[in-house]
């Protein structure tokens, strides 16, 4: 199963868009660039990790690039927008647990 | 036994931990199992404060918490509020748990104050008491006994209401700039 925590800490294959923000700038930056949007309640849990944020929470899909973009968050840092390249069943899973 | 967590952010304002010691000794007193969430930093902070434990019983780390967390785990969530992560933190703990909620918002800039109290009143139902504050703690323990005064009795006899009436809802002189 893939873990967003321990893909974060042993893979370099992601990319950063956004550091150190605020959770609404984040998911501006989301909801403005990525090619399609699902919402999800604070709480949910994405590629095996709790979504925080303020809802709706905007987690970006693109298909192409066969990547997801998300805000992640930690008490000391504020907020970032996260792309990471995820299996395509886990794309399916957000979907799933969309609530637009 | 009815249980509570406390939600502490970021530990870089210094009214947490003593406040967070504060929260845990009222809550124990009025009858709750209290568990305190918080960063590593956040814990270490309260181990040094409180080595033996007096207070503070029982502390887990917050990602940990969250990972497992679970509506009706707990009875009552306080959360310390006083960066926009903490919001973040606050509204997903809410939201996950659908319990009575307390945002104790604090910051020592007007605007950010002002700011975060909107972000949780917008995203949840939670009660909210703030107040400026960083350095010195006094003006957030008064808001929280009274928030908590609220939790064991929140609908005081009408001589209380009385007694009460000609008190303002913001305490001026609490306001005011405090000192670096």
């Amino acid at each position: 199963m893939f873990c967003l925590e321990t893909y974060l800490r042993e893979s370099e294959d992601y990319e950063i868009h956004m550091t150190r923000s605020g959770f609404k700038d984040c998911a501006r930056f989301i909801e403005n660039n990525a090619p399609e949007v699902v919402h999800v309640k604070p709480g949910e849990k994405i590629v095996g990790a709790r979504i925080i944020g303020v809802p709706p929470v905007p987690i970006g899909i693109n298909d192409e690039k066969g990547t997801i973009m998300l805000p992640y968050t930690k008490p000391c840092y504020g907020s970032a927008t996260v792309e990471i390249p995820v299996p395509v069943e886990e794309r399916e899973k957000i979907r799933a647990v969309g609530i637009d | 036994m009815k249980k509570a967590i406390i939600l502490l952010g970021c530990p870089e304002s210094p009214s947490q931990t003593p406040l967070a010691i504060y929260a845990t000794q009222k809550l124990t007193g009025i009858g709750y199992q209290v568990t305190v969430a918080s960063t590593p930093s956040a814990k270490k902070l309260l181990e040094v404060s409180d080595p033996k434990e007096h207070y503070v019983q029982n502390k887990t780390d917050i990602e940990s918490c969250l990972d497992g967390l679970e509506e009706g785990d707990y009875d009552f969530l306080l959360g310390f509020v006083a960066k926009d992560a903490a919001v973040s933190y606050f509204v997903t703990f809410y939201h996950i748990l659908n319990t009575q909620s307390l945002a104790l918002v604090f910051h020592r800039d007007q605007e950010k104050l002002e700011h975060f109290e909107n972000a949780v009143r917008e995203s949840t139902q939670a009660d909210i008491t703030s107040a400026r504050a960083y350095h010195n703690p006094t003006p957030l323990r008064v808001r929280l006994d009274r928030a908590l005064d609220k939790l064991i009795d929140p609908e005081p006899n009408k001589q209380d209401k009385k007694d009460n009436v000609d008190e303002p809802e913001k305490n001026p002189k609490l306001d005011e700039q405090e000192d670096s």
